[in-house]
């Protein structure tokens, strides 16, 4: 075991331990148009007031409930913070979302992996540079699409 | 066992000590609660232990409470998932809590305080009622008003748990106007008995807030409320100025200083 552990080959195929229903067609929660952190705009009507969910590109892929127990009823940002570029427009988009568009809540998702903290990391320095102060939460997702923790930050 | 689950906790234990051992070992502490009309279905439902446990516990229940009945063995329901042990509050629980260890702080040196009281010619009542500002402005007005006026309107103030805090809060207010009594007529006793009956009583509900309620209200918030309710309190501080929780602060700072020099001497 060596190398990066955020992109290091694992496979779990072979996961046998499947619990849950496949039956029933699920909506899509999403409710905006773009989503890409670089897209965004803070003015964008459907982030006024929202709850916000920013996360990391990998965690909707993992997920098997993503729409229905995160999605719902919040407006989104996805980003990753291993290899987009000009990562500093991301912080001053967080504090724009905070002070301008005034969202009530921020939730950032992200991988279990290490890289993948600098997403929480440009989320909380946004937060701090922002003057209006709001909840934000952390959650952390396992690679198996399990959720290792959730807690408020 | 269905009709027992809805019961109330005190006739439960009333008829059946045993239940309120087994309860304790649990960490439910309702033996010594003054009210004791949360149902038994309640009770183990707000202490959010994890299936196992609670299987257990309900079968040792009815074990004790019916003996010679063949008690079928613990069904454990797995999809009934519990929170992770470790507390984490939602930011404005967080601050709450927090406030508690200002008020916990003032709890600690009662004892000191009433015996200098005892112990001095004169009854200090400047001493006493300044207590008393820092009981009402800062644990009542600051703190508890946010605990009636904003976090118990997100459950359902009707529900047991709740009616024991509001019960609580009225009980330590009663206490607090025989200090005040006490003080006026110079009783020394009158002022001993409602200070000490004010820490005990105190002591008790902020240690069922900080480990029961506070975590069981913050379960069922939405993302939505825990941000709603931040903003809620923030307007909350920010409508009594930000001096007051610096100035009682200072008062308790002051207040420990005075009395761990009278313990020196
Ligand atoms: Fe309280
Ligand atoms: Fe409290």
């Amino acid at each position: 075991m060596s190398g990066c552990p955020g992109s290091r080959t694992i496979d779990f195929s072979e996961k046998t331990d499947l619990e849950g229903s496949e039956t029933g067609k699920r909506p899509s929660q999403l409710r905006q148009w773009p989503i890409q952190m670089h897209l965004v705009s803070p003015q964008a009507p459907y982030f006024q007031g929202k709850d916000i969910l920013l996360a990391a590109d990998c965690t909707a892929f993992s997920l098997g409930d993503f729409h229905k127990d995160y999605l719902k009823g919040k407006s989104i940002g996805i980003a990753c913070p291993k290899l987009d570029s000009d990562q500093e427009v991301y912080t001053e988009k967080i504090r724009a979302l905070i002070d301008d568009a005034k969202i009530n809540t921020l939730t950032v998702m992200i991988m279990q992996v290490p890289c993948c903290f600098g997403l929480a990391q440009i989320a909380k320095e946004g937060a701090e540079k922002a003057s209006r102060k709001i909840p934000v939460k952390q959650v952390v997702v396992g690679l198996e699409g399990n959720i290792l923790s959730e807690e408020w930050i | 066992m269905e009709n027992v689950l809805n019961k109330e906790i005190k006739t439960i234990i009333d008829a059946c000590p045993e239940v309120g051992r087994i309860l304790d070992e649990y960490g439910i502490g309702c033996v010594p609660c003054s009210v004791g009309s949360c149902l038994l279905k309640d009770v183990v439902g707000i202490h959010n232990l994890d299936p196992q446990q609670e299987a257990t516990l309900m079968y040792r229940i009815e074990k004790a409470i019916y003996p010679d009945r063949k008690v079928s063995e613990p069904v454990i329901d797995t999809t009934k998932k519990s929170a992770p042990k470790k507390i984490t509050y939602s930011p404005s629980v967080r601050k709450l809590v927090d406030e508690h260890v200002l008020i916990k702080r003032l709890l600690a040196l009662i004892p000191t305080i009433v015996d200098y009281i005892e112990s001095s010619i004169k009854v200090d009542k400047d001493l006493v009622l300044k207590c008393v500002d820092f009981i009402r402005t800062y644990a009542d007005k600051y703190h508890h008003m946010k605990e009636e006026d904003i976090l118990f309107r997100y459950v359902d103030e009707k529900a047991d748990i709740i009616q024991v805090m509001y019960k609580d809060h009225d009980t330590g207010r009663g206490y607090i106007r025989l200090v005040v009594e006490g003080a006026e007529k110079g009783d020394k006793a009158l002022i001993k008995e409602n200070m000490l009956a004010y820490r005990e009583l105190l002591t008790q509900h902020i240690k069922k807030e900080d480990e029961i309620l506070y975590p069981w209200i913050d379960r069922q918030l939405s993302t939505t409320q825990v941000g709603e309710m931040f903003r809620k309190c923030n307007e909350a501080d920010a409508s009594v100025g930000e001096e007051l929780p610096k100035k009682y602060e200072k008062f308790i700072c002051d207040l420990e200083e005075k009395f761990l020099q009278e313990v020196a001497k």
